[in-house]
């Protein structure tokens, strides 16, 4: 990949109301752009791709973030960065030769008259227009006047080439000829450009990458399409490649999520502010385990009174009591598996589809996986050895998951895929109450279990396992616990959910910090959350009979630091791929749609915002697993493609549940 | 149904439809014209030659000198009708060619400094709707002497809408074309002259238009009051010599100013069409 050029860091756009209040039309805008590279910026209109582009060219100044520009910061408009503006902008009064020596004249300052000359009547010559050079723009056509446009901008040889909707305004026929035209312009000039388009077909004929825009306001980057036909393109033979109806579809797709998406908030009932009782009661239903120490550290702190909020957790034992509970509105919100809003909404396992939001990550990572001790006694220590072991015996070991679909599930079979075992045929995987597991184990009704740190810990201490690895190994800093409610709670009750995100944020924040730790064990060592017996378990647990020395603490769980609660939809993305693969759930074409929907960032941002923390965001990046394939959230096809033992069946859009119902849609 | 011949439905062209070109276009203007003729020859034979002349007496009464020596000169100010217009144009171009001069430069200073435009718009919003006789007594207190005031009243006339359409015009430079300014980075120098001035130039005209009019209303009243000499004073001495072909005098005057203050407007909107070449 050639050097950046051109940087967009973290540009938000806000702009004022005449009525004071404020419209934030970008929000958290991030992009690279190489030297060379096609960019189109694709999205509805009013999404603020002409927003963007102006933020680039100079013309306007973001409010917070910034666009760098050979490293240096953009701030006024200039020439090395030429814009073709959506109506052209001709002078009216200067004939085509005209517009075009204004600006040769101007920005070649240093050459002399011949030179100028020449590159002017050069520049008419490029795009065709030798006859019209003596003309007013008023007796041109509207494609002659783009090409106008498009040779004033290339003649001054800019760096950067920004175009607003060059073809909007022109029948199909000019249009085509012109994209034809500008791509092969393009290419020879070797100028780097960026494209406001609505045109599905225009971004992918002459785009090197198409960047979609979600909906304004706040809009985003939703997804970043990499168009890999070969160049030189021509039109017809563009179309006829293998990968172009698919990646035309991701973008209509795309599109038509991010409509629905628009219709979905306009016909969304308005908020009736119900008259909140001085103390709102909330109903927070919880499994016992480590992750729920920032809500334990919060009620110490009396984090929720500060805020009103009198909180009523509810401890469960078995996963589907905790769902079904919520699900019947016996409970307000969960702290549940990352897993559970998305299977919720899509009703996986037969249920009907259930509307969950989520607006924050609980907890990440803290899960262990361990063998029954007799296996380390045949030599199992790691993978490699279960799998020869698997192989070489025909073994079908039974392992326990605390529930079906959940985190621990999905990192347990990606781990054993990844080592040659297929999930559904060589073991046995079977649902059971983290708390019932050890007695099981013991039992010898299984032979292992994935489970939190301290259910792993606690069998440890009772020497009745072995290790065999951790969540690190498979997936570190995953998503582990997440806050889960019903749509219309949090519409209906957006404070306190937010009040009581901030206060798990600032539990977070303290269940991190040294000074606390003893304190936080003491804690954990109530009967509403451990019990009595879980101190032991808790100091030595770090320890986990490695070679570690006893007292160093292992970052298991990470409860705060390095953006932990972000609800981040890419996760989520990854999520839906393993939904897929399994063959839970056909992969949604409308991802971005449901994503959007689950993972509320902006109840997160606001959130953080009243925890006192910096709003920040997660990466783009694409993240790698165990077994090394790098995942982005922009292809996740690819990526399911390439993973091994896939049962991932067709695409299908999945219609989002109606969030008009409280209660449970007609189940099974 | 019926199956249609060619030619068969050949319509038979109208009377108007079988008149040359040329005639035809003027059909329109004949006729009204001479119906309004007619309709006021009706109206002075009722109301009474010596009331109302109509038409005919007009021209009949006013032939000699009026009408056929436009330019005698019997000294003082008995002249013809040429020279009396000449020297209200004279007064015109005068405070006219001042108002522009000075109103375009007052308009560009208030388009292009939003502060001082802003805080001078409550004085030119009550100004320029002060009627033009108004100016009159303070002018010639001023000036103590009727020339100048009839010139500075043209002036004071006439530099409102030149003032506020040269303002608006250069506030509304579209922004694409500021935008290709910014992007191009040129020279203040090189903005006016090839952006704001060129888009500025239709605002301008319609100002002088508007203030051509309002100037040639404005020197017939001012000469009426207080003149040696012009149009205005010709129709007030006419009428004051109530001799008997002084109300065809006045009428002939009227007809006149009207067709002279139809020209100016006409060659000032010409002159702006020519300058704004391109333009729109």
């Amino acid at each position: 990949m050639a050097l950046p050029l051109l940087t967009v860091d973290d540009v938000t756009q806000v702009f004022p109301l005449d009525d004071g209040g404020r419209y934030v039309a970008l929000k958290d805008i991030d992009l690279t752009i190489a030297e060379g590279e096609f960019i189109s910026l694709i999205g509805h209109s009013g999404c603020g791709k002409s927003t963007l582009l102006n933020l680039m060219a100079g013309l306007n100044q973001a409010s917070t973030g910034g666009i760098l520009m050979d490293g240096r910061q953009v701030t006024d408009p200039g020439p090395d960065r030429m814009v073709v503006f959506q109506n052209y902008s001709l002078l009216p009064w200067q004939t085509v030769r005209q517009n075009i020596a204004l600006a040769v004249d101007n920005v070649m300052t240093g050459s002399s008259e011949a030179e100028r000359r020449e590159r002017i009547e050069q520049s008419i010559q490029l795009v065709g227009l030798g006859a019209a050079a003596d003309k007013f723009p008023g007796e041109l056509s509207g494609g002659m006047k783009q090409r106008v446009a498009i040779a004033r901008a290339l003649a001054i040889r800019p760096r950067l080439l920004l175009l607003d909707e060059p073809f909007g305004a022109l029948d199909a026929l000019t249009r085509g000829n012109l994209q034809q035209q500008l791509m092969q312009i393009c290419q020879q000039a070797g100028v780097t450009t960026v494209m406001v388009t609505h045109d599905v077909d225009e971004a992918l004929l002459l785009s090197d990458r198409v960047v979609c825009l979600t909906n304004g306001p706040e809009a985003g980057i939703g997804q970043i399409l990499n168009v890999p036909l070969p160049r030189p393109r021509q039109r017809l033979d563009v179309m006829d490649h293998p990968d172009y109806y698919h990646l035309r579809s991701e973008l209509i797709s795309f599109l038509q999520q991010q409509r629905r998406l628009k219709q979905r908030k306009q016909s969304r009932p308005s908020v009736v502010p119900v008259a909140a009782p001085a103390v709102q009661t909330v109903r927070l239903g919880y499994l016992p385990g480590l992750d729920i120490a920032p809500l334990a550290m919060a009620m110490d702190r009396g984090l929720l009174q500060q805020r009103g909020l009198e909180l009523k957790p509810v401890a469960f034992d078995r996963w589907q009591t905790l769902e079904d509970q919520l699900k019947a509105g016996e409970l307000d919100v969960a702290i549940t598996s990352a897993t559970t809003p998305l299977a919720l909404t899509l009703g996986l396992g037969g249920q009907g589809a259930w509307p969950a939001v989520t607006p924050m990550t609980v907890t990440r990572s803290g899960n262990a996986l361990c063998l029954a001790r007799r296996f380390s006694d045949l030599g199992i220590q790691d993978l490699g050895s279960l799998a020869a072991q698997i192989k070489g015996t025909g073994t079908r070991l039974r392992l326990a998951v605390a529930h079906k679909g959940n985190m621990q599930e999905l990192l347990l079979r990606h781990w054993l895929a990844s080592g040659g075992i297929d999930p559904d045929r060589d073991v046995e995987l079977m649902a059971l109450s983290p708390m019932a597991m050890e007695a099981t184990l013991r039992a010898g009704e299984i032979d292992g279990f994935i489970a939190g740190r301290y259910r792993v810990a606690k069998a440890l201490e009772a020497g009745l396992v072995t290790l065999l690895a951790t969540d690190l190994d498979i997936w570190s800093d995953h998503p582990e616990k997440v806050l889960t409610c019903h749509e219309n709670w949090a519409l209906n009750h957006q404070d306190a959910l937010l009040d009581l995100s901030a206060a798990l944020m600032r539990g977070g924040q303290l269940c991190e910090d040294p000074a606390e730790h003893d304190h936080l064990v003491g804690l954990l060592g109530a009967s509403q959350w451990l019990g009595k017996g879980s101190a032991l378990a808790l100091q030595s647990q770090f320890d986990f009979g490695s070679d570690v020395p006893s007292g160093v603490r292992l970052p298991l769980n990470r409860f705060h630091s390095d953006r932990a609660h972000l609800a981040n939809s890419a996760e989520g993305s990854w999520i839906l791929s393993q939904f897929s693969r399994w063959g839970w759930s056909p992969f949604p074409s409308n991802r971005l749609e449901l994503l959007s929907h689950v993972y509320r960032s902006d109840l997160c941002s606001r959130a953080l915002e009243r925890a006192g923390f910096a709003d920040l965001r997660p990466e783009r990046a694409p993240f790698a697993l165990a077994d090394g394939l790098a995942f982005d959230q922009d292809n996740p096809l690819d990526y399911l493609k390439q993973l091994p033992y896939s049962r991932a069946t067709a695409l299908e859009s999945i219609p989002l549940p109606s969030g008009s119902s409280q209660r449970p849609l007609a189940a099974h | 149904m019926t199956a249609i011949t060619p030619g068969s439905r050949s319509r038979r062209p109208s009377k108007l439809g079988r008149l040359q070109p040329g005639l035809r276009n003027l059909m329109p203007y004949l006729i009204c014209i001479g119906g309004f003729l007619i309709a006021w020859q009706i109206l002075s034979l009722i109301l009474g030659m010596a009331r109302l002349p109509g038409p005919i007496n007009v021209i009949v009464e006013t032939w000699d000198p009026y009408i056929s020596q436009p330019f005698f000169d019997d000294g003082g100010t008995s002249k013809g009708l040429g020279w009396q217009i000449l020297i209200s144009l004279q007064r015109v171009a005068l405070g006219y060619g001042l108002a522009a001069v000075v109103g375009i430069a007052i308009g560009g200073v208030l388009g292009l400094n939003r502060f001082i435009g802003k805080g001078l718009d409550p004085v030119i919003q009550v100004l320029r709707t002060v009627p033009p006789l108004a100016w009159f007594p303070i002018s010639l207190m001023v000036f103590q002497d009727a020339n100048t005031s009839a010139i500075f009243v043209i002036f004071i006339t006439a530099i409102w809408p030149i003032i506020i359409n040269t303002a608006v015009g250069i506030r509304e430079i579209p922004q694409d074309y500021t935008n290709v300014a910014r992007v191009l980075r040129l020279r203040k120098g090189a903005y006016i002259r090839n952006i704001v001035i060129p888009a500025t130039v239709p605002y301008v005209f319609t100002g002088l238009r508007i203030s051509v009019g309002l100037a040639w209303l404005a020197i017939v009243a001012a000469e009426m009051l207080k003149a040696d000499g012009g149009i205005g004073y010709f129709i007030w001495d006419a009428y004051n010599a109530g001799g008997d072909s002084s109300s065809s005098q006045i009428i002939l005057a009227i007809i006149y100013v009207g067709v002279v203050g139809l020209a100016l407007d006409r060659l000032v909107a010409y002159v702006g069409s020519r300058v704004a070449k391109g333009g729109n």
